[in-house]
């Protein structure tokens, strides 16, 4: 079978991996105790997990039906994604990836902290001989959804982005400073946060020459902190907030927030009341999407049917225009131009922004969403109530 | 590290032990007994080879094999304990029945699968977590040994290869089939607790709650010997998506 593309991932929580291995272990045994999935998962080597199937809205002589992919999981255990477990972690990444090449994938996406440990790094990446599997972070598109959200969450608050103060925490990233170039000329002000101040400065001094206002902070708890933000209305959070209730006080009261970390861990009601929420860079495959065996609502754990993270559209986006081209890498390419082009791709596929919700549950109104999260055992068909209607799609 | 007796003295010179002699008892006597049955596996394999080479190499292997197991009997002397093995105990007894089976069968490559990709993986990852943290020359045989055995894996799986190269399907159904079997009775033995009652080996109460005294754990040791099988099985080519699925449905 052509491997189109391959798709490499981890999950974030014990709950979401003890619902692969159920899977895995088939509804006919019984599930394993929670204590035997953390002896047993952080030895399980990186391997493709489920088959997936993709499909386009759109058939033609130059483009594909349908792009024919694999699962992979790095099986990084959900309790071991901080820093002091980077070494270990890139090693699963390298070894995820040498399971795509050995599976001949055209091209590869990295998903969750996996494009995060390479992002600086894709010399760390195994050797591909003949270099016909490329490797894509997947950022362009995460990027594209993100500001997408933010566009549509003013439209749905009836606020003005143009009048609006944005505040972007983890700026100099790959998926802030891209977020960062696409916003700042359709905003008032601009404030930049992230922990490397020569890389906030260079970001900083490029808006400056474009004649943007623009401010930074390395730390939003600094002296001072609460004044640099406290008039950011729209703030998107791309890097994982070490502590949530962070922005609790230090923005407007009825700020816009997307929560475009990994993993999300914003909570509307009991971190910031007044703030309207909402889980960024998530997309929707409106063509088809098929796991074998049946991983939907497992592998894909959102409140509507075939969402899927940007990063991981991004390769299955290009499979299905037969582009097999590294477009994300590295980190601070991420340009306007570049996204408009992802988002070009995608959608001529169907794979559109996707129906924005929270830890609560949907944001917008006008679209079905499951009462409960999905977990192994609720079957498909009462997981998944549908698409969204005809005004969910751009 | 603790320092164990190191004497050359039999078991019955000793008589002062180490605390942890009895759990490295236990451990040698398991390992033995494994080592005993790989020698009568491969003495049974030269019984059904056609090619003298391969007779020849059979027996050398089952001679092998009964050196490592000599070399842990002596390793138990030098604690101050006796080791013993018991070739019939339950779980063993069980492994031995289903490699006689692939014996009573002429089935030399389903022999291979059992030997050298379930019970060596189990060996290798196991003795070499051992080697890591068992004191001295305990834990140096140990090593030793680990790397013994995962070289007479590749010869081995040189062969498998060029096999599942003529038909994977029909390949991968065979592994499949003695999965259930052989890794099934590994998967118990492997449990963090004994639920079939005594294994038959241990010579008091199951060693396993006792292991983190010497820097170990059934639950590790599991972990490393089922990581080492997916590994044998993804060389073997045999897709990593569904050797995961196998290994998902064994006992815990």
């Amino acid at each position: 079978m052509d491997v189109d593309f391959a798709l490499i991932g981890h999950q974030e929580s014990w709950r979401a991996a003890a619902d692969v291995l159920a899977v895995l272990r088939g509804r006919e045994r019984t599930p394993l105790p929670d204590d035997e999935i953390r002896d047993i998962l952080p030895w399980i080597p990186p391997r493709a997990v489920c088959h997936v199937e993709v499909g386009s809205i759109v058939s033609s002589k130059s483009v594909g039906a349908k792009a024919c992919g694999l699962y992979i999981d790095s099986f990084i255990p959900p309790d071991r994604l901080e820093a002091a477990y980077v070494h270990e972690n890139i090693a699963r990444v390298r070894a995820a990836a040498a399971c795509a090449i050995k599976a001949g994938a055209k091209i590869v996406s990295l998903g969750g902290f996996s494009s995060i440990l390479i992002e600086g790094n894709f010399d760390q990446l195994p050797e591909r001989k003949d270099k016909d599997t490329v490797f894509t972070t997947g950022n362009t598109l995460t990027v594209a959804f993100i500001v997408q959200g933010i566009k549509k969450m003013c439209e749905m608050e009836g606020r003005n982005l143009h009048r609006s103060t944005l505040l972007i925490v983890g700026a100099t990233g790959d998926v802030g400073s891209g977020c960062a170039r696409c916003l700042a000329p359709l905003v008032r002000r601009v404030l930049l946060s992230a922990r490397n101040v020569e890389r906030l400065r260079r970001l900083a001094a490029e808006f400056e020459a474009d004649g943007v206002q623009v401010e930074v902070a390395t730390d939003l708890l600094e002296n001072g902190g609460q004044q640099f933000s406290a008039e950011a209305d729209v703030v998107i959070c791309a890097a994982s907030l070490a502590s949530p209730s962070l922005l609790l006080g230090r923005v407007a009261p009825d700020a816009i927030v997307c929560d475009a970390g990994y993993p999300k861990n914003l909570s509307p009601s009991a971190q910031m009341p007044g703030a309207k929420i909402f889980f960024g860079g998530l997309g929707q495959v409106t063509g088809g999407l098929r796991f074998t065996p049946d991983f939907h609502g497992i592998l894909n754990r959102h409140p509507f049917p075939d969402v899927v993270h940007g990063c991981l559209l991004e390769g299955m986006a290009l499979a299905l225009e037969g582009r097999f081209e590294p477009f994300s890498q590295g980190r601070g390419f991420i340009t306007p131009e570049r996204v408009k082009e992802m988002e070009t791709i995608a959608a001529r596929h169907g794979i559109y922004l996707a129906p924005l919700y929270n830890s609560e549950g949907q944001v917008e109104h006008g679209f079905h969403c499951q009462k409960e999260w999905p977990s192994a055992g609720t079957p498909p068909s009462e997981a998944w109530t549908g698409y969204p209607p005809a005004s969910g799609v751009p | 590290m603790e320092t164990l007796i190191g004497l050359n003295c039999s078991a019955a010179e000793c008589t002062s032990l180490s605390p942890s002699a009895p759990i490295w008892q236990d451990v040698l006597a398991q390992a033995m007994t494994g080592e005993l049955i790989a020698a009568m596996n491969y003495t049974s394999l030269s019984e059904i080879c056609a090619d003298p080479e391969e007779v020849a190499d059979a027996l050398e292997h089952a001679a092998i094999e009964r050196g490592h197991a000599a070399r842990f009997a002596a390793e138990g002397r030098k604690i101050g304990v006796d080791v013993d093995n018991n070739v019939e105990a339950k779980h063993w007894k069980r492994l031995r029945e289903a490699f006689l089976r692939c014996i009573a069968e002429r089935d030399f490559i389903g022999c291979l699968i059992v030997q050298e990709i379930m019970l060596e993986s189990f060996a290798v990852a196991s003795y070499a977590r051992v080697g890591k943290v068992a004191p001295g020359s305990l834990g140096k045989t140990f090593a030793a040994i680990a790397a013994e055995e995962e070289e007479h894996v590749d010869h081995a799986m040189a062969i498998l290869r060029a096999e599942r190269a003529l038909d994977a399907q029909r390949f991968d159904e065979k592994v499949y089939g003695l999965h259930l079997e052989v890794m099934t009775t590994l998967a118990k033995m492997l449990a963090k607790e004994c639920k079939d009652g005594h294994c038959e080996v241990c010579h008091a109460s199951c060693m396993k709650p006792s292991l983190f005294d010497v820097s170990l754990s059934a639950a590790e040791l599991r972990g490393a010997s089922l990581q080492q099988y997916l590994k044998t099985l993804d060389m073997l080519g045999i897709p990593g998506e569904v050797t995961l699925a196998w290994v998902s449905q064994l006992p815990v």
